[in-house]
């Protein structure tokens, strides 16, 4: 039925990274910022850029294409910050996280998605939660909770492990 | 809350211990029935046990172990003589109350049951063993009993007994406590003053009249004189005060309270009266009544008037409670405030309006004010986070088999709710190694000419924007040459270094330290006094040790008083902002080549003839880019050792909202936080005792 | 300056709930645990108030309060005794020998700072 189809629904924003097209789960969007001054962290790997002024928050910066093993996000005109708010261990995160840019929202049933590749995405397949398909196009929805899990993420244990793209 | 528990628990300990002293004590009278030490040590454990238990909410056990002790009572007085048959009935109540105090309750009602009634037989021979003598709720508080709530005006006379300060009560403080229920008005009368040839001075010949304005009732007034209302006089009467002011009168006639009061009859009202005079005058001057009577009657008059006035009036509640949520979010919001103030003030001074400038003079004035009075909102009272101590002491120094008494002192300092949160644990161990480590056992204390009971003393105090926090012990002292072995053996010392105690002393808060140390299973549970050291420097606090050989320890931890909002310096480095708090700022000077002493790894300055080790931001930090040419070194103390750290220029002091970095830079070395600056870009503020550290012998 | 209290009573978790209840409030605290060692822990020291059971062995409370109000220093200081609801006799002979008041057991901390309070300022 109609109705049940659209209550499996769920919607996506994209976004793109080099030349690919990612997405994530609208529900963990708060808001979309253009690229703003960010302050760098000392004694941090290269793919947390820092922190940014969120209105009177301190709002830490994860530069994407790095965390995958990208190049480094240059200032563009299209260059955004996308804030998004995670669940970790109870508390609300909120985190951002650098795109080339912005694309579009868009609707997806589940069974337009498939389970992630084991290889030929170019990132961890960790980080992957599906691939979805829209309108001829493939879209590499993100497990952003895995992402930002962090536990994972913690600075000391990074330094080994940023750029390394070491699978779990 | 943990208190009341905790003393359960220390009830629970003492009466089981008071339970098998006891059986031996039966078992020896059993032999020795006319005994009196014995019998004496029977009803005194009882008697605790009864007491105590109703003190810390075991009634039951206390119900049932008054019956016990009425007998030992009748035995110590030879009114029932000890047999086989009490020994064993009273062998029997020992084990039913040990079944009691481990919570075994539903299977002893029914021998808790037989054995009342034979106690009752005993001590009341003949009578049916039926209701309990006494009450056996606890009573309850005054205040709120019959009376409460409702307003009323209290006319109150109080004549003590003359011998009320042999007693060691002081009237005036009694009049004191009324003074604390209400409105209060106290007139006292000195006409049975006797002349100064037959004055008694240690008697009270002063008697009062009190208007007391209250909602406490008349429980709570009877409570104040609970103890000298059997010896004295004691009058309460309520006042009607709804009638007059409705009325349009001014309230009662002074010839009316009088009367009311029993100083006159009717009749003389009448008689005086008829002079038509100001009544009071009339009767003094006519020897009806004295002065202070009629002075006391006047002031009840304007009393009930102003009672009256203040009802109409109706003055609003005088606290409130409110969650600290919404306390929380005050706090933040006022944050805000000083930010958006920083940035105000910043474009006044770029604008040169007078006007703006004053307009922005006045909110930072009133937003420094609003800023205290909300982060004294937050402030409590250390003084519940040491009172859970006595347990842990308690507990530790017995499974040690060590004496410990713990002394706190300066309870009452406050400070930040979230500081003494996490204040906790650190202290929670500190103490701990004091018991462990410390304090001897007794018989090592008594040869070493020591009491055998050790102290650890816990003092809290303000001093100025910081409260100081000493854990002391008056144990054996840190081994300074065991402290150097294992650090060399750890390698954080190196064997040839010269280290005075103090260094000696401080390498126990490196990480690594204590970590091997055999398991006690009361410290040195993996976790060392680094730990301690990392949470207190996470509080923005430092942390200090001093010690003596066989004389004891002291350990020092200075915390500010907040953590939301603190003074700091703002410097910057390679275009980068940073702060850090000016309380550990001692001086900013110019880093002039000739004076930095070129070393081989640390790199040190000499600051008026005093080396001090420093590091640059840039260096440190991997900022890039060339310094300028002349470079700006702020000097810092923490806790006497000075350090310095050089960056591009010094821009002044600021009011830093501290900003946590969240869990993503959870780990970060060196920065323990950001800040918003008035032109919206953000600084990090430097984590001086880390930066410090990473100096040191690593 | 805080004022000094003299606690005494036998039971270890009475003395321990008053001793830590009062320096909760505020009070230094002498604790001790019958007359005999209240009087020679008193020693010179000068109390504000004096808080004891009256069941206790060495010496009890009724004969603590009498050697109290015959020393110099303690004449007027106030003197509360612990008691139970059965004890009514030697609640007066408390008074008679110069107790100011007295607290019934069970009470709870609040009740004590209170009398605390009531004779000491």
């Amino acid at each position: 039925m109609s109705t049940s189809n659209m209550a499996d629904a769920v919607q996506y924003l994209t976004f793109r990274l080099q030349d690919e097209t990612y997405a994530v789960d609208v529900a963990n969007i708060r808001e979309i910022l253009d690229f703003t001054n960010i302050t760098k962290v000392p004694r941090t790997p290269d793919f947390m850029r820092g922190v940014f002024n969120l209105r009177g928050s301190v709002v830490p910066v994860i530069d994407l294409k790095q965390r995958f093993g990208m190049s480094f996000t240059e200032k563009t005109a299209n260059t955004c910050i996308i804030v998004m708010e995670l669940h970790i261990g109870g508390e609300t995160v909120v985190i951002g996280s650098l795109a080339d840019a912005v694309q579009e929202v868009l609707e997806l049933e589940p069974d337009r998605i498939e389970p992630p590749p084991r290889i030929g995405t170019g990132i961890d397949a960790a980080f992957i939660r599906g691939i979805g398909k829209h309108s001829d196009r493939f879209l590499i929805i993100l497990d952003i909770d895995r992402i930002f899990s962090f536990d994972d993420m913690s600075v000391l244990r990074l330094e080994d492990e940023a750029g390394s793209g070491k699978n779990e | 809350m943990g208190m009341a528990e905790t003393h359960r628990e220390a009830f629970r300990d003492e009466a089981l211990e008071l339970l098998s002293e006891l059986e031996s004590a039966l078992l020896e009278l059993e032999y020795r029935p006319d005994e009196q030490e014995l019998i004496g040590r029977t009803f005194r454990a009882m008697h605790t046990i009864k007491g105590s238990g109703g003190m810390f909410g075991f009634t039951e056990i206390s119900d049932f172990t008054h019956e016990v002790e009425t007998v030992f009572d009748l035995v110590r007085s030879g009114a029932v003589a000890v047999d086989k048959e009490l020994i064993d009935l009273t062998l029997r109540s020992c084990d039913l109350i040990r079944a009691m105090l481990e919570g075994d309750g539903s299977a002893d009602a029914e021998t808790r049951r037989k054995l009342t009634a034979l106690f009752r037989d005993i001590a009341r021979p003949g009578e049916p063993a039926s209701l309990p003598s006494e009450d056996s709720a606890p009573a309850t508080e005054g205040g709120s009993a019959a009376g409460g709530d409702v307003e009323r005006v209290y006319r109150i006379r109080f004549i003590p007994s003359r011998d009320i300060l042999k007693t060691g009560t002081d009237p005036a403080l009694l009049l004191d406590e009324l003074r604390q229920l209400g409105s209060c008005t106290v007139i006292a009368h000195p006409e049975r003053i006797p002349r100064l040839d037959e004055l008694e001075p240690e008697d009270c010949h002063t008697f009062w009249d009190v208007l007391l304005t209250t909602n406490r009732g008349i429980n709570a007034i009877r409570d104040v004189f609970i103890f000298v209302e059997d010896d004295g006089e004691l009058h309460i009467d309520v006042l009607d005060t709804h009638v007059s002011l409705s009325e349009g009168s001014t309230g009662k006639k002074l010839g009316e309270i009088l009367v009311e009061r029993g100083d006159l009859s009717s009749e003389d009202i009448h008689k005086a009266l008829s002079f038509q005079r100001r009544l009071g005058e009339l009767l003094v001057e006519k020897g009806m009544a004295s002065p202070a009577q009629v002075e006391s009657a006047l002031v009840e008059q304007r009393h009930v008037r102003e009672v009256q006035q203040r009802r109409q009036s109706n003055e609003a509640a005088a606290s409130i409670r409110v969650s600290s949520e919404r306390l929380d979010k005050l706090v933040n919001l006022v944050g805000e405030l000083v930010t958006v103030q920083a940035r105000l003030s910043m474009t006044a001074d770029h604008r040169c309006d007078p006007q703006l400038t004053l307009l922005a003079e006045e909110v930072e004035r009133l937003t420094a004010e609003l800023r205290d009075s909300t982060l004294t909102l937050r402030m409590m009272p250390i003084g519940g986070c040491f009172s859970r101590f006595t347990r842990l002491v308690r507990d530790l120094s017995g499974e040690l088999g060590k004496n410990v008494e713990l002394v706190t002192c300066g309870g009452e300092t406050e400070l930040d709710k979230t500081v003494l949160e996490r204040l906790n644990d650190p202290l929670v161990h500190i103490i701990r190694n004091s018991i462990d480590h410390g304090i001897e056992t007794p018989d090592v204390r008594l040869a070493g000419g020591k009491p055998a009971q050790g102290t650890v003393r816990l003092t809290a105090e303000h001093s100025g924007d910081s409260v100081t926090i000493t854990i002391e012990d008056d144990g054996a002292g840190l081994d300074g040459d065991a402290i150097r072995a294992k650090a060399v053996d750890r390698g954080l010392l190196n064997p040839s270094a010269a280290s005075c105690d103090k260094e000696l002393f401080s390498l126990i808060f490196a990480p690594g330290f204590s970590t091997a140390k055999t398991v006690t299973g009361v410290s040195g549970r993996g976790v060392g006094m680094d730990v301690v050291k990392r949470a207190i420097d996470s509080l923005r606090g430092s942390i200090d040790i001093s010690s003596r050989r066989g004389i004891g320890t002291v350990i020092t931890i200075r915390l500010p008083l907040t953590l939301a909002i603190i003074e700091t310096l703002l410097v910057k480095a390679a275009g980068e902002s940073y702060v850090m708090p000016l309380s550990l700022v001692e001086e900013c000077i110019e880093l002039n080549r000739v004076d930095a002493v070129p070393s081989s790894g640390n790199r040190l300055v000499n600051v008026r003839g005093g080396i001090v080790p420093y590091v640059s931001l840039r260096d440190s930090f991997n900022l890039g880019g060339a310094a300028p040419d002349i470079e700006q070194i702020v000097i810092t103390n923490l806790s006497g050792n000075r350090f310095g750290i050089v960056v591009d220029s010094v821009v002044g002091e600021h009011q830093t909202v501290i900003k946590t970095l969240g869990r993503v830079y959870r780990n970060v070395e060196g920065i323990s936080g950001a800040t918003i600056l008035g032109d919206g870009d953000i600084a990090l503020i430097l984590d001086i005792p880390a930066l410090m550290g990473g100096t040191g012998p690593q | 300056m805080a004022h000094t209290l003299l606690v005494v009573d036998d039971s270890a978790s009475m003395r321990q709930m008053v001793t830590f209840t009062l320096k909760d409030a505020g009070y230094e605290v002498i604790a001790a645990a019958h007359g005999k060692e209240a009087l020679a822990k008193l020693d010179g020291t000068r109390v504000s108030m004096v808080i004891t059971d009256l069941n206790m062995p060495e010496m009890d409370g009724i004969e603590l309060i009498r050697q109290l109000r015959s020393r110099p220093g303690c004449r007027f200081i106030p003197i509360v005794m612990l008691t139970t609801e059965s004890q009514e006799a030697k609640k007066q002979a408390g008074r008679q020998a110069g107790a100011s008041g007295w607290i019934v057991k069970p009470f709870n901390p609040d009740q004590l700072v209170e009398t605390v309070r009531k004779f000491v300022k």
